[in-house]
């Protein structure tokens, strides 16, 4: 029993960083209908940001997620600006082709940079874990849960209380008849491109300390997150949510119970299951 | 003319090894063929059916560990093994088409890269097949003669040869297949798939089909890398990078041509190596920019583009 309590709670931990991830890639599907490949490479940047933090910064690794946040949001301005946005229009497919070009164009730059070695970030406070009722809690993972909730939760605020974010979801649910409602779509489109790639590069932030980071490691993080937004439907912030949580949670039990080799593994063997069976994600509200 | 050019380019391509004969030549264009039997594999599924697949490494592994294991445990040579690679690729398609293949455009493309991520697992972690992340490893290759010669197999020039006649096999397959009735099949499944359907093609059957003949010439480039490199392990031949390496190549070269993968593997893996000789990492950057440009500027592809020059110049 305690195990397996120990677990969901681990996994719920991992769940909401993946859930940030996740969020940010359904947004720019939602709004720009972009399959994003390089949205892993995004994550993978911002653990390296995290990583230079304290020699570089002299901050700590989880503070300097406000330099990092909206440094990303500018990457992302100019991503959507000067190279996708001209791609957009030529379909999915071609989206999808061009970000993987781009995806592998980030990837092995910040390996020619740096080096292909796997590193880690030492965290002077992480020495042992927490112990609520028993329950161990790593402290760089509670710090990141901590804040991804609160990114998460304000993301959402944003999405459902402001101008801007209802806008944002006008275009999402049907671009023509927002434009026709005096929405500047195009403008929501950078806005949503550079919110999504913001969100990726804070949640690299909050994982790096308990990952180790690679210049590859976008690869085994963008195929996680199209199983997350897939399980809760494609283009759906909610969907998304649960979806990484859900994947957290799997991953850990699987690790305890089935087999840790194969942890990664049912999360794919759970993707291909919901693309088949409910392709519309498990609480049928996205598009296909 | 064109009768003549395509002989010419065929005497080239054998009489090549002669011309150039420095080993790094010699590995450069074994590696260019090999990407282009890769290339033209995907090109049969991506190019002229119009299904994006991002999992077909699943395909080339599927080749080497055949020839691998059929050699390491059951002695049967890998000249004999590739052939039997390709086979079992083909094989292993079927299921994963009929699966996948009730998906469309990009959910297609992502079902395929998990099937292919679930099977590097199950490589990785089969250690009693195929030896885990260790990997598999040929020392000495059979010795055979050929017109009374003992073959040197620690010279490169017969894995030159050997690759060329399986590049002129698949390139000849794709030219004859896009002639077929499949072939036909296949352009109206890619150009639109409900009115396919609704003329009366078996939509699924006919894409099982291609999937299955693409998967063959991949799993036959996968037994070739094997006996060449002498050397697999899961993330060698299963990776994700190497999926979307095949669909550069073939898209960089030019979709639905049938000389498009050739030019992309000249165009890439030159590059490439030659950047991986002086950089040593990250030599697919180069894969990456060229599938930007080549996207934005030239969506059918560099040999697509001058095929249609050529074809508006006369």
């Amino acid at each position: 029993m305690d195990t397996f309590v120990q677990s969901i709670v681990s996994g719920l931990l991992t769940g909401s960083l993946y859930a940030m991830i996740g969020v940010g890639l359904t947004v720019i599907f939602g709004v720009m209908r972009i399959i994003n490949m390089a949205h892993g490479d995004m994550v993978m940047l911002g653990m390296y940001g995290a990583f230079l933090a304290p020699t570089f910064l002299r901050i700590d690794p989880f503070l300097s997620i406000v330099i990092w946040i909206p440094i990303a949001f500018l990457i992302g301005v100019f991503i959507y600006r000067f190279l996708l946005k001209n791609i957009v229009p030529a379909g999915e497919l071609n989206t999808l082709l061009y970000t993987a070009g781009l995806s592998l164009f980030i990837a092995n730059l910040v390996l020619l940079i740096g080096t292909g070695d796997y590193r880690t970030i030492k965290l002077k406070y992480a020495v042992m874990p927490l112990r609520p009722f028993g329950i161990a809690v790593p402290i760089p993972l509670a710090i990141a849960f901590g804040m991804a909730i609160l990114i998460t939760v304000a993301l959402y605020w944003f999405l459902v209380r402001t101008d801007t974010g209802r806008a944002i979801r006008a275009t999402s649910q049907e671009p023509e008849a927002a434009a026709l409602m005096g929405v500047n779509v195009d403008r929501m489109a950078i806005i949503t491109f550079a919110l999504g790639t913001a969100l990726a590069c804070g949640a690299g932030v909050l994982l790096a300390p308990s990952l180790y980071l690679y210049p590859t490691v976008g690869e085994i993080l963008v195929a996680k997150c199209f199983v997350i937004v897939v399980l809760g439907g494609l283009g759906s912030v909610p969907g998304a949510i649960a979806g990484g949580l859900l994947l957290g949670v799997v991953e850990s039990l699987g690790a305890v119970y089935v087999s840790v080799p194969y942890k990664d593994g049912i999360g794919f063997v759970i993707f291909l299951l919901v693309l088949l069976f409910r392709p519309s994600g498990l609480f049928g509200v996205g598009k296909s | 003319m064109k009768r003549f050019v395509v002989a010419l380019a065929i005497l080239l391509l054998f009489a090549a090894p002669w011309i150039v004969s420095a080993p790094f030549f010699v590995h450069l264009m074994i590696m260019v063929l090999m990407w282009t039997v890769l290339g033209a594999s995907w090109n049969i599924l991506g190019g002229f059916t119009g299904q994006v697949s991002f999992g077909h490494a699943t395909f080339l592994g599927a080749g080497a560990y055949t020839t691998m294991i059929l050699f390491l445990k059951l002695g049967i040579a890998p000249w004999y093994g590739i052939p039997i690679g390709g086979l079992v690729a083909a094989f292993i398609a079927l299921p994963i088409g009929f699966i996948c293949f009730r998906l469309r455009g990009p959910y297609f493309a992502l079902s395929t890269l998990a099937v292919a991520e679930i099977i590097r697992l199950v490589a990785l972690n089969w250690e009693s097949f195929t030896n885990g992340p260790v990997g598999l490893l040929i020392t000495t290759l059979p010795d055979v003669t050929f017109w009374g010669r003992s073959i040197d197999w620690e010279n490169k020039i017969p894995f030159y040869y050997i690759i060329s006649v399986i590049v002129l096999a698949a390139i000849l397959a794709t030219h004859f297949m896009s002639r077929t009735r499949l072939g036909a099949y296949l352009l109206a499944i890619r150009e639109d798939i409900d009115s396919a359907e609704a003329i009366g093609i078996n939509t699924v059957q006919a894409r099982v089909a291609a999937l299955s003949l693409s998967a063959f010439f991949a799993g036959v480039a996968g037994g070739f890398y094997a006996m060449y490199l002498r050397y697999i392990d899961p993330d060698a031949v299963f990776s994700i990078a190497l999926s979307v390496e095949m669909v550069f190549i073939a898209v960089v070269g030019g979709l639905t041509t049938v000389a498009g993968p050739l030019i992309g593997a000249i165009v890439l893996v030159t590059f490439g190596e030659t950047f991986r000789q002086i950089f040593l990492v990250g030599h697919l950057i180069f894969y990456g920019l060229m599938m930007m440009i080549v996207i934005r500027y030239l969506p059918e592809g560099i040999w697509g583009r001058l095929r249609l020059w050529f074809i508006t110049q006369h």
